[in-house]
C-alpha cells in the first residue's frame, strides 16, 4: 500500500512551483486578463524548458514517454498560480488523442512541437445555442476531391487566438447522434476561418466563436476514423478530466492556504478571526474538500495509467467531485475575507471565476453522474 | 502508487479468512444465528467469543508475540479489520483492554501491573471500560472533579462517570480522576486502573436511543484504588491520556470499511425497492444521490488509505486521523439517513415490522447518532484540524 506521489514527482513539484512563484504566481493571469499575452508566452517556454510539456510524450516524438501520475505535479502547480493558456487542453486532451488515434504522419508533425512547448492546441466543440451532446454537432464537413468542406460555426473556443491548432468536432455523416461525428486537426491560421472574441466571466481564458466559410481541410487531417470521432473523444476526455482534476486540486489548495493565512492575520473583536469558529470551522470544511478531491485526482489518474477496471467511474466521479467543491471553496474563500473578498484587488475572485469555468467544460456536471452511473453498472 | 497488498498480507487475510469460516458461531455467516438478546446471556456470548479469538491468536493481533499478540504489521492491522467488517464479526467485548490500556501498560506500566493485568485482558477474563467523561466534563475532559484523596496506601474516590461503555461488562476501570484541586486543568489529573467489583462501585444502564444499551452511568462513592494501581506517576495523567491515543495506531479503519460495505448495501437496497413498480435505482434523482455517496465513500476510503500511507512512512499516526474521524462518522450519518429516506414512509417501521432485513438500516441510523459524539464530537474534531493542520489560533478559553 503506498498512496502517495513518488518523491522524483514531488521532486519535479518543487521545480515547478519555484519557478511559477518566482514568475509571481497570478501575476501572468493578471497580466493576460490585461491582454498582455508576452509573459504568458515567456512562462509557457520556461514550463516547457523544465520539461513539463514534454512529459506524457512517447520518447519516440520527443517526449519523456511518462503517464498521467507524472503530469499531476505540473497540473496541481498550474492551477495554484490560474495559468492561462491550453497547457490542458494541449497535453491532457490533444496529446492522448493523437497518441492513441493519430497516424504516423500526424504524430510526427504535432508530438514533438508540442513536447518542446512550441505548439498548443485547442477544442472548438459547442456550437451556438447547442451543448455538448452529440446531436448538437451539426457543424457540416463534405467530402469533396479528396476533401472536406467545413461550413458553420463554433462557440466558446477557449483561447482560440493562442492556438496552433484547433480539434474540430465535425459531423460527416446522416449517422445516429454520435455516429457520423468526425475529429479533425485545424491550423488556427487556415483561410476563412473568421474569429470573434466573446466576454468571459473568467477573464484569465480567453473565448471565441470560429467561423468556417467553406473551410477546405485535407482528409490527413482526420484524427482517428471517418465517422466514430465521438467514441474517440470519449477516450481523450477521460485522460482530459482525470487531469482537470488534478489542476483543480491545485486551484482549491491554493484557496485553502489563502483563506487560512488571511484568519491568521486579519484581527477583529482584538483577536484573529481564525479564532472564531464560524471562521475554522468553514476553512477546515474547506480543507476536507481539498484533501477529497485530492485522493479523487490522484486516484482517477492512477486507475487510467494502470488501466483499472473502475477508470470511468474514478474519473467521473473525480472530475463531479473537484468541480463542484471548487466553486463551493472559492465562494467561501470570499466570506473569510469579508469585504476585501469582493474586490478585484485580491485573487479569491478569479478563483470563483475560474471554477465557473471548469464547473460545465466539455461536459456538463449532470452528464458526467450520468456516466458514472452508467459505469457503476446502475 | 500501490494499492495493492503484498502475498504476505495476503496469505494473512486467507488464514484469517479459514479460521473465521471455522470459528465464527453457528449460522453466523449465513445470518441464521440466533444470539440472544437477553444481556446476561449476550455478555457471556461476547466473552466466550474473545475467548475464541484469543485461544486462535486472534485477539490482539499487533501485540508483542510474548504477551499472545502477533506482532502484526500495520498493514496486517487493516487487512484484519476489513476481513472482521467483512464477516459482520461479533463485537470485541474488550476493545478498551486490548487496543488502549493494554499497549499503555506496556508502554508506562509498572512490572506489576503488566504481570498482573496483560495476560487477562487478552483472553477477556478481565474486561476494561474507560472512566473519562462527566455529566461536567465532556469535550472538556480536564474538568473532571471526580476526586481521589490519599489515605495511606489507598485512595478514596468520589464522583460521577457518564456515558461509560462496556461499563456493566467491565471488571476494571481506566480511571481519571482529580488528585489535586489546585495544579492547572490539565494538570493534578491520574489515572488509576480502578476495581470496579466493589462496594464503592455502582453502575447503573442509560438506554440509547437505538434502544440499546452500551453505556452507563458509574457512580463512585469512597471506592477504594491503591498506590499500585496508578499508571505513571500521580498528578501527571493527562500525559498517559495522551500516550494512550498514541497507541490508536489504524484510527477509523473499521468504520471507514463498514461504511465501504454498508454503501454497496444501499446500492442493493436501491435496486431492490420499488415505486410505482419501478425499482428506486432507475430513479435519476436517486442515482444522482447515489453517485454523490459513491463519490464521497470512495473519497473517505482513499482520504484513509493516503493517510495510512502517512502513517506507514513516519511510524507513528499524526492529526489528520481527525479528518478520518469527522468525514466517516458525519458521512455515515448521512447514507444511512438515506437509507431511511429511500424506504419512504415504511422508513419508520422498526424492529420486527421494519420491512428489509431485521430492522438492520433502521437500528444503523439511530446508533449513528452516537459516532458524531463519542470519541470526540465533530465540532472538537474541526477544532483540532483547523488547530494542530491549518495553524489557526487556538479556542478561547484552552
Ligand atoms: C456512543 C458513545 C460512547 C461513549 N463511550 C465513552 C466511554 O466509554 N468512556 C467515556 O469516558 N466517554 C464515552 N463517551 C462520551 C464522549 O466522549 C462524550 O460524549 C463526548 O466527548 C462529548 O461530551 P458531552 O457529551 O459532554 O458533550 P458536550 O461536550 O457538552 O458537547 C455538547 C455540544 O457542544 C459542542 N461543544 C463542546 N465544546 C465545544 C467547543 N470547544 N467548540 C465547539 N463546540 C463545542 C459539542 O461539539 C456538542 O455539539 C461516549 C459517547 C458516546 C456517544
Amino acid at each position: 500500500m503506498d498512496f502517495s506521489l513518488n518523491q522524483e514527482q514531488e521532486m519535479f513539484r518543487g521545480y515547478v512551483r519555484k519557478y511559477l512563484d518566482g514568475a509571481g504566481q497570478t501575476k501572468t493571469a493578471r497580466a493576460y486578463i490585461e491582454g498582455e499575452n508576452e509573459s504568458l508566452r515567456t512562462l509557457l517556454s520556461g514550463l516547457a524548458e523544465l520539461g513539463c510539456s514534454s512529459i506524457n510524450i512517447s520518447e519516440d516524438h520527443g517526449g519523456m514517454g511518462l503517464g498521467p501520475l507524472d503530469l499531476i505535479p505540473v497540473l496541481e502547480e498550474t492551477g495554484r498560480s490560474l495559468l492561462p493558456g491550453l497547457f490542458l487542453e494541449t497535453n491532457a486532451l490533444a496529446v492522448p488523442l493523437i497518441e492513441k488515434f493519430g497516424t504516423e504522419v500526424q504524430k510526427d508533425r504535432y508530438l514533438a512541437e508540442i513536447a518542446a512547448g512550441r505548439k498548443t492546441f485547442s477544442l472548438a466543440w459547442l456550437e451556438p445555442g447547442g451543448s455538448y451532446g452529440p446531436s448538437d454537432i451539426n457543424l457540416e464537413a463534405k467530402s469533396l476531391n479528396g476533401q472536406l468542406i467545413l461550413s458553420g460555426v463554433k462557440s466558446m473556443v477557449p483561447d482560440a487566438g493562442l492556438a496552433d491548432h484547433y480539434i474540430v468536432l465535425v459531423r460527416t455523416g446522416k449517422g445516429k447522434r454520435n455516429d457520423g461525428i468526425t475529429l479533425l486537426i485545424v491550423d488556427r491560421n487556415e483561410t476563412n476561418i473568421t474569429m470573434e472574441s466573446q466576454k468571459n466571466i473568467d477573464e484569465t481564458r480567453h473565448l471565441a466563436a470560429l467561423s468556417f466559410h467553406d473551410v477546405e481541410i485535407p482528409m490527413g487531417q482526420v484524427l482517428g476514423s471517418m465517422h466514430q470521432g465521438w467514441d474517440a473523444l470519449q477516450e481523450g476526455l477521460l485522460s482530459f478530466n482525470a487531469a482537470l482534476s488534478a489542476v483543480i486540486v491545485g486551484c482549491m489548495e491554493k484557496v485553502v492556504e489563502m483563506a487560512a493565512e488571511y484568519a491568521k492575520i486579519r484581527e477583529q473583536f482584538g483577536q484573529p478571526i481564525g479564532r472564531f469558529q464560524a471562521i475554522k470551522h468553514r476553512i477546515v470544511d474547506m480543507k476536507m474538500d481539498l484533501e477529497t478531491a485530492r485522493s479523487l485526482a490522484y486516484y482517477a489518474n492512477w486507475a487510467l495509467e494502470s488501466g483499472a477496471e473502475d477508470r470511468v467511474q474514478a474519473v467521473s466521479c473525480a472530475r463531479i467531485f473537484a468541480t463542484k467543491a471548487f466553486v463551493r471553496i472559492s465562494s467561501d474563500n470570499i466570506q473569510v475575507h469579508g469585504g476585501i473578498g469582493f474586490t478585484e484587488e485580491i485573487d479569491c475572485h478569479l478563483f470563483v471565476k475560474r471554477a465557473r469555468f471548469y464547473e460545465n467544460y466539455l461536459g456538463s456536471t449532470e452528464q458526467y453522474y450520468k456516466q458514472a452511473a452508467t459505469a457503476l453498472g446502475w | 502508487m500501490d494499492f495493492s497488498f503484498t502475498t504476505k498480507e495476503e496469505k494473512f487475510r486467507l488464514e484469517l479468512r479459514a479460521w473465521l469460516e471455522e470459528n465464527l458461531p453457528e449460522g453466523w455467516l449465513e445470518g441464521t444465528s440466533n444470539v440472544s438478546k437477553d444481556e446476561g446471556e449476550y455478555a457471556v456470548f461476547l466473552r466466550n467469543w474473545q475467548r475464541k479469538l484469543y485461544e486462535g491468536g486472534w485477539a490482539a493481533i499487533a501485540w508483542p508475540k510474548k504477551y499472545g499478540g502477533r506482532e502484526a504489521t500495520l498493514m496486517e492491522e487493516i487487512v484484519y479489520q476489513q476481513e472482521m467488517v467483512r464477516v459482520k464479526a461479533p463485537a470485541l467485548v474488550n476493545y478498551v483492554g486490548i487496543h488502549m490500556v493494554g499497549p499503555t501498560l506496556m508502554q508506562i506500566g509498572t512490572d506489576e501491573q503488566k504481570s498482573k493485568y496483560i495476560q487477562k485482558i487478552i483472553t477477556g477474563e478481565e474486561v476494561w471500560c474507560q472512566g473519562y467523561s462527566e455529566p461536567n466534563a465532556g469535550s472538556d475532559l480536564s474538568a473532571i472533579q471526580t476526586s481521589a484523596v490519599k489515605d495511606g496506601d489507598r485512595w478514596i474516590i468520589n464522583g460521577q462517570k457518564v456515558w461509560t461503555s462496556f461499563g456493566h461488562l467491565a471488571d476494571r476501570c481506566f480511571l481519571l480522576a482529580r488528585t489535586n484541586r489546585f495544579d492547572k486543568k490539565h494538570k493534578g489529573i491520574t489515572v488509576f486502573l480502578l476495581d470496579m467489583n466493589q462496594p464503592g462501585v455502582e453502575t447503573r444502564p442509560i438506554i440509547q436511543m437505538d434502544g440499546q444499551h452500551d453505556f452507563n452511568e458509574v457512580y463512585l462513592n469512597d471506592a477504594i484504588a491503591y498506590d499500585a494501581e496508578i499508571v505513571g506517576e500521580v498528578d501527571e495523567g493527562w500525559k498517559v491520556t495522551i500516550a494512550l491515543l498514541m497507541h490508536e495506531r489504524t484510527g477509523i479503519g473499521a468504520q471507514v470499511f463498514t461504511l465501504e460495505q454498508q454503501f454497496k448495501e444501499l446500492v442493493a437496497l436501491a435496486k431492490e425497492l420499488k415505486e410505482d413498480d419501478m425499482p428506486l435505482m432507475d430513479n435519476p434523482l436517486v442515482r444522482h444521490t447515489m453517485v454523490d455517496l459513491y463519490t464521497r465513500t470512495r473519497g473517505s476510503l482513499l482520504n484513509y488509505y493516503r493517510n495510512l500511507t502517512k502513517t506507514l512512512k513516519n511510524g507513528h499516526p499524526g492529526a489528520e486521523g481527525s479528518m478520518d474521524k469527522l468525514m466517516v462518522s458525519e458521512l455515515t450519518k448521512e447514507l444511512l439517513s438515506q437509507s431511511i429516506s429511500l424506504q419512504g414512509h415504511k422508513g419508520v417501521l422498526w424492529k420486527e415490522d421494519a420491512i428489509s432485513s431485521n430492522s438492520y438500516w433502521q437500528d444503523n441510523y439511530l446508533y449513528s447518532f452516537g459516532q458524531t459524539i463519542g470519541g470526540g464530537t465533530s465540532e472538537i474534531q474541526k477544532n483540532t484540524i483547523g488547530e494542530r493542520i491549518l495553524g489557526l489560533p487556538k479556542d478561547m478559553g484552552r
